[in-house]
C-alpha cells in the first residue's frame, strides 16, 4: 500500500515535471490515518522511516492499540489505562501480542483470538513488574539480571 | 594403495556408468574447481558437496578415537593427497568406518539409474543433475546412518551408566557401602565416554554426585541447600524463566484464584512462597479488568527471614503494590516471615472474616511432609489451620513424583527417571545463563531426595493421587480448573519452542508433562463447610 502511493507520486512527478502533483498524502493527514492504520505491525515501523509526519503518526498508540485488537471485538474502556499504566499499545504489541500470535499461528483457532490477547496482557504486566525491580535502586534484589520474562518469547523458535 | 583401488573400483562396480567418469584414471579436465586448485588441491566442483561431508566424517571420527588417529599418522602411506575426495576417502577407511556407506553412495534408485547410464553414455556432460539428486539423496542416508552409529556406542555407556546408578544404590541400600565407593569410581570413569552436555550423561553426573555425598557424608548427612535464601531465589528465578512449569503453575493457579473472587469485593491472598513475587502481577491486573471493577486486594506473602537486614518481603510488597497502583487497584501487603512452613500460626495472617481467602501453595506443602505417618505432623497441623480460614479456593501445585518413599532404591529409581524426563525438556530451552542456573536448581533438588534423610530431606514429592487422598482426609474436596484454566494452559504452552510439552486434564486437575510424562499437578481444593471434628484424627 506504501509503495502504490509513492508510484502515484512519482508518476505524476514524471508526467508532469512542470505541473505540482494534484494529491499529496501529506496533506491529508485524516486519511493517512485511516490507511496507517489498516497496516500490520511490520509495515508499520516501515512507515515510521518515511517522513517526520508518517514517523510521528505511527508512533501514536492508538495506531498499535488498533493492531492489536484488530481481530477481537472491542475490549472494554478500561483495558487502555490498564495497558498504557502498564507501558503502552506500542510496547504491548512488539514484546507480547506479535510474539503470541506468531507462536500460536500454527495452531490457531479463531476462538483463541480474545484469549491471546488475554494472555499477551498478563505476560506484559509481568514484563512491566520485572522492569520496575530493575529501576528501583534496590535492583540487586533480583540479582543483576535485567528483566527477562519474556525472553522466551524472544528468543527464535527452534522448530 | 589397495584400498585406495578398492573405494574407485567399489564404484565403478556398483554403477558402471559412472566408473566411466568418476575413475581416477580419466578425470574430466573440465569440472576441477579453480579456487582449491590454486591452493593445490584438485577436486571436482561436482563433488564438493561429498568431500565437504566426508571431512565432516573425518573430524567426528578422529575425534571419537584418537588413539587410531595417532597410529595413522605414522601407519599410513597416501598416495596422491592432492586429489582430494580420495584422500577423505581413504583415511575414512583407515579409521574402520563402515564401507557400504562409501559405495551407497553411488547405489542408485534401479529406476532412476537407467535415465543416468543412458544420459551419462549419451550425453557428453560428466554429471547430469538427476545423478547429483540421487547422489544428494542417498548420501543424506548415509549421513544419518553414520550419526546412528556413532550415537549407539554412546546409547551404550549410557545405559551402562543406569545400570550402575542402581546396583550403587542398591549397595547403598543394603549398607555395602566399600562396593558403593568402587562403582561410584566406575561410573566417574565411564562418565568421560559419554557426552555430559546433553542426555543421560548430564543427569547421570547428578546422581552421581548425589550417591558419593550420600555415602561419604553418612545418613543424615548435611543439607544440600546450603545456599542462602538470596541465592534460592535467584535460582528459582532462573527456573521460572527456563521452563515452563512454574508460569504453568501460576498462570493456572491465578485462573482458579480469578473464578473464586468472582462476586467478591474484599479478597486476601495467601501466597506460602513469596519468593520474587512473580506470580502475583498478573493476578493483579486480570483483577483490575474483571467486568464490575477490581476488589479490595490484600496478600499476604511468607517467606525465609531475610539474613543481612533486608526485608525482601517488605521489598516485594512495595514492587507490587507500585504496580497495582499503576492499574487503579487497592492493595493492601503484609510480610509473615518464616524460616519453616509448620512455623507460622493463622494469627499471624491477620484474616478478617468478611474477606474471601485464597490459599496458594506453589511446591510448599511437600516440605512438611514427614517419613513417619504420625499424628499431629506438621502437614496434619497446618492443614487442619488452613480448613479453618474457611478458604474460598486452595491452590495447589506439586511435583507429580513419588520421592517420598521409604525404601531407598525405590525413590532412587523414581528420581533418576524423573528428573532424566525434567532435564530432557530443559534441552529445549535456548536462553542462557538461565538455562545453567536452572539446571543448577534442579541440581539442588536431585541432592536432596539421594543424599538427605530424616528433618534435611525437605523435598518429599507425592503424587497427585496421593495427595487427593491426604486432602479429602483433612476436609477438603476438589473443585474443577475450568476449561478456561485448561485453555490458557495449552496456549502458554505452545509459545514455549519445544514442541515436547503436553497439559491433560486428569478429574479437574491440570497435569503437565513432557512427552507424556507428567511432572507438575495443579489442583484447586475447598474446605467441605460440615466437617465432623472427630472423624479428622484418625
Amino acid at each position: 500500500m506504501v509503495q502504490t502511493h509513492r508510484c502515484e507520486d512519482h508518476e505524476t512527478v514524471g508526467e508532469n515535471k512542470e505541473k505540482r502533483p494534484k494529491f499529496f498524502i501529506n496533506d491529508h493527514v485524516d486519511i493517512l490515518i485511516e490507511i496507517l492504520k489498516r497496516l500490520d505491525g511490520r509495515s508499520l515501523c516501515v512507515a515510521a522511516s518515511v517522513c517526520r509526519l508518517w514517523c510521528t503518526i505511527a508512533r501514536n498508540d492508538s495506531l498499535w492499540e488498533n493492531l492489536c485488537f484488530r481481530h477481537v471485538s472491542p475490549p472494554p474502556s478500561s483495558v487502555r489505562s490498564v495497558v498504557l499504566a502498564l507501558g503502552g499499545y506500542k510496547r504491548l504489541y512488539t514484546g507480547c501480542v506479535r510474539p503470541v500470535r506468531s507462536r500460536l499461528g500454527r495452531m490457531r483457532k479463531a476462538s483463541w483470538a480474545r484469549d491471546e490477547v488475554q494472555l499477551s496482557l498478563s505476560l506484559f504486566c509481568v514484563d512491566y513488574y520485572e522492569r520496575l525491580g530493575g529501576s528501583n535502586s534496590n535492583g540487586r534484589l533480583v540479582g543483576e539480571s535485567s528483566p527477562s520474562s519474556l525472553m522466551f518469547l524472544c528468543k527464535p523458535v527452534n522448530v | 594403495m589397495l584400498r585406495y583401488d578398492s573405494t574407485s573400483s567399489s564404484a565403478g562396480s556398483s554403477s558402471g556408468s559412472l566408473s566411466s567418469s568418476s575413475s581416477s584414471s580419466k578425470p574430466p579436465q573440465q569440472d576441477i574447481d579453480g579456487l582449491l586448485a590454486g591452493a593445490g588441491y584438485k577436486v571436482r566442483s561436482s563433488e564438493l558437496r561429498q568431500v565437504a561431508q566426508r571431512l565432516e566424517r573425518l573430524e567426528t571420527a578422529m575425534g571419537n578415537s584418537p588413539a587410531d588417529f595417532s597410529q595413522l599418522a605414522s601407519d599410513a602411506i597416501l598416495y596422491n593427497p592432492s586429489d582430494l575426495a580420495c584422500w577423505v576417502d581413504s583415511l575414512l577407511t583407515e579409521f574402520a568406518e563402515p564401507p557400504p556407506t562409501c559405495s551407497s553412495d553411488f547405489i542408485v534408485d534401479p529406476v532412476n539409474n537407467q535415465t543416468v547410464v543412458n544420459s551419462a553414455w549419451t550425453a557428453a556432460e560428466p554429471h547430469t543433475p538427476q545423478v547429483h539428486q540421487n547422489i544428494t539423496y542417498d548420501e543424506q542416508q548415509s549421513l544419518d546412518n553414520q550419526l546412528t552409529v556413532v550415537t549407539a556406542m554412546e546409547e551404550d555407556s549410557g545405559i551402562r551408566l543406569v545400570h550402575m546408578l542402581m546396583t550403587c544404590a542398591e549397595c547403598v541400600q543394603s549398607g555395602d557401602l566399600s562396593l558403593a565407593t568402587s562403582l561410584i569410581d566406575d561410573m566417574q570413569g565411564l562418565l568421560t565416554h559419554v557426552n555430559t552436555v546433553c542426555g543421560i550423561g548430564k543427569v547421570a553426573g547428578h546422581f552421581i554426585d548425589a550417591l558419593s555425598r550420600r555415602i561419604f557424608q553418612g545418613m543424615g548427612g548435611g543439607s544440600v541447600n546450603g545456599g542462602s535464601a538470596f541465592e534460592n531465589e535467584i535460582l528459582y528465578h532462573h527456573f521460572y524463566e527456563a521452563c515452563p512449569y512454574l508460569k504453568f503453575a501460576h498462570f493456572t493457579a491465578n485462573q482458579a484464584i480469578l473464578e473464586a473472587f468472582d462476586g467478591h469485593d474484599c479478597v486476601h491472598v495467601v501466597d506460602f512462597n513469596l519468593m520474587h513475587g512473580l506470580q502475583w502481577p498478573a493476578l493483579i491486573q486480570a483483577l483490575a479488568l474483571r467486568p464490575g471493577g477490581p476488589p479490595l486486594l490484600r496478600l499476604t506473602g511468607i517467606g525465609p527471614p531475610s539474613p543481612d537486614g533486608r526485608d525482601s518481603l517488605r521489598e516485594i510488597g512495595l514492587r507490587l503494590a507500585e504496580l497495582a497502583r499503576s492499574v487503579n487497584v487497592r492493595f493492601a501487603f503484609r510480610g509473615v516471615a518464616a524460616s519453616r512452613l509448620e512455623d507460622v500460626k493463622p494469627w499471624m495472617l491477620q484474616v478478617n472474616p468478611k474477606e474471601a481467602v485464597a490459599v496458594n501453595s506453589i511446591m510448599q506443602l511437600h516440605r512438611l511432609l514427614g517419613s513417619e505417618q504420625t499424628r499431629n505432623s506438621p502437614i496434619d497441623t497446618v492443614l487442619s489451620w488452613i480448613r479453618g480460614l474457611n478458604p474460598k479456593i486452595m491452590t495447589v501445585v506439586e511435583q507429580e513424583a513419588n520421592h517420598n518413599q521409604p525404601g531407598f532404591l525405590d525413590r532412587f529409581t523414581e528420581a533418576l527417571y524423573y528428573y532424566s524426563t525434567m532435564f530432557d525438556s530443559l534441552e529445549a530451552c535456548r536462553v542462557q545463563p538461565e538455562k545453567a542456573l536452572a539446571e543448577i536448581y534442579i541440581q539442588r533438588e536431585i541432592g536432596n531426595v539421594v543424599s538427605c534423610e530424616g528433618s534435611a530431606r525437605v523435598e518429599r514429592h507425592e503424587p497427585l493421587a496421593k495427595w487427593r487422598r491426604r486432602l479429602s482426609g483433612a476436609g477438603f474436596r476438589a473443585l474443577h480448573l475450568g476449561s478456561n484454566a485448561f485453555k490458557q494452559a495449552s496456549m502458554l504452552l505452545t509459545l514455549f519452542s519445544a514442541e515436547g510439552y503436553s497439559v491433560e486434564e486428569n478429574e479437574g486437575c491440570l497435569r503437565l508433562g513432557w512427552h507424556s510424562s507428567p511432572l507438575i499437578a495443579a489442583s484447586a481444593w475447598q474446605a467441605v463447610p460440615a466437617w465432623d471434628n472427630h472423624m479428622s484424627s484418625s
